[in-house]
């Protein structure tokens, strides 16, 4: 119901010059830009799940009904040495948690 | 027929005798340096094949004595060091196919115009004594890439198997750190000469080819690792590449922040790797490296009437290493 990437990686510059992204090294040059992570410091990422919800009508009213109370997270944190999946993945950490919400209400 | 052989025999001679011309020619002849005479390389003369080079700086006589530290390095990246497994060879293909052939002024129109210098851009790093070699040696490792490729295309386990480990047998082995890149500053400390090795101390070395063992001065700083681990594009070549930009993180985001370890503090020392010095594909390597923290929590958000439950996931990941992670 939700699935969400973020590329943590210095990011080639081709040739050194203009924005285009170089991918062999022997074409790459420069980086436009780092969003690897740094060392010694902390990289903070939020993420924000709606639980799945069905709106129906009552009379005229229409109601936001709960499908679920508990969500599954998973989060991964996977080093692509070639950029993807298909080339020798690692899965690098790994989190699951289970969230859950009152049923009851007040 | 007798004339022809006589012939034959003439020419035989005259290439004997250039070849012994060419053992007295320096290898590195317009080097400004002193002392570069006394390198193997200069001693022994451009190999001229892959076997010639692997012979050059053949380090089957360090087994004995040093069994344990050679097993932990047979287990690293290093030990196969323009093979990997098998994507760091197809690279150095796809470098010559995507690169050195389209570019307009490479001079190398098919694999049979590559020199060294053209594989250098791969090898400054992965084979730093190609250097060493001649242009047939190149050719040599480009064909043999190939015959790899193509045995793997036509699902020949036996010759994919063989072409491989000739690859392997060129390699980043004890005397390319031990003595070839032992010495940064070879206009300082002298050029690593033939017969010795650099290590931790000196004295005579068990060795019959290297009876000397010199103290490295360089062998436990990081600069020592930093010659391949890179700064980031290689300005001095007529056409810069970029592989791995890891001593140049560790300077400028790691040093600069106040940090205070090397290279083998942590992938030797602390790791416990020794000579299999590994990265994230050790399990000790990848949980020392990156701090991975997550928090859930649920509530109801509301938006005037209408009511959605949700999840917050913050992840905070704290990078231990003395470089960016990834590089590159």
């Amino acid at each position: 119901m939700f699935k969400q990437e973020k590329i943590y990686m210095p990011v080639p510059q081709q040739l050194g010059r203009g924005d285009r992204m170089g991918r062999g090294p022997y074409e790459k040059s420069g980086i436009i830009e780092d969003t690897g992570l740094p060392p010694g410091k902390t990289v903070h990422e939020r993420f924000d799940i709606l639980f799945p919800t069905r709106d129906e009508k009552e009379g005229k009213e229409t109601v936001r009904k709960i499908i679920a109370h508990e969500l599954e997270i998973e989060v991964q944190l996977w080093y692509l040495p070639y950029g993807n999946m298909n080339s020798d993945p690692f899965l690098w950490h790994e989190s699951i948690q289970k969230v859950k919400i009152s049923e009851t209400g007040n | 027929m007798r004339q022809a052989m006589r012939r034959k025999t003439t020419r035989l001679a005259l290439a004997m005798a250039f070849v012994a011309v060419c053992l007295a020619v320096p290898a590195h002849a317009g080097k400004a340096g002193i002392g570069w005479k006394e390198t193997i390389t200069a001693k022994k003369g451009k190999a001229k094949t892959i076997a010639q080079l692997a012979a050059m700086y053949d380090s089957g006589s360090c087994i004995e004595c040093h069994k344990e530290i050679h097993d932990d390095w047979a287990k690293s990246i290093h030990a196969r060091s323009i093979f990997s497994n098998g994507r760091t060879a197809a690279t150095f293909r796809t470098a010559i196919t995507n690169g050195l052939m389209e570019w307009p002024y490479s001079g190398v129109k098919s694999p049979k115009d590559i020199t060294v210098e053209h594989l250098m851009g791969c090898a400054k790093c992965h084979l730093p004594q190609l250097a060493d070699a001649e242009d047939s040696v190149a050719r040599e490792i480009v064909a043999t890439i190939d015959a790899w490729q193509d045995a793997l295309k036509n699902k020949d386990k036996a010759a994919a198997g063989k072409a491989a480990e000739t690859l392997k047998s060129l390699n980043i082995n004890c005397l390319i750190c031990h003595n070839r890149n032992a010495i940064v500053h070879k206009w300082v400390d002298g050029y690593p000469k033939a017969g010795e090795v650099y290590g931790s101390s000196e004295g005579k070395h068990e060795d019959s080819k290297f009876p000397i063992l010199k103290k490295s001065l360089v062998m436990s700083e990081s600069i020592q690792c930093g010659q391949c681990h890179g700064l980031g594009p290689n300005m001095e070549m007529d056409n810069p590449t970029q592989c791995c930009t890891s001593y140049g993180s560790y300077l400028w985001a790691y040093v600069a922040e106040g940090g205070r370890e090397t290279c083998q503090d942590c992938h030797m020392k602390k790791s416990k790797l020794g000579h299999n010095m590994q990265s994230y594909r050790d399990a000790g390597m990848a949980r020392a490296a990156v701090d991975f923290k997550v928090e859930t929590y649920g509530y109801y958000w509301r938006d005037v009437t209408t009511i959605t439950p949700k999840a917050v996931v913050k992840v905070d990941m704290t990078n231990r290493a003395g470089h960016s992670i990834p590089d590159g």
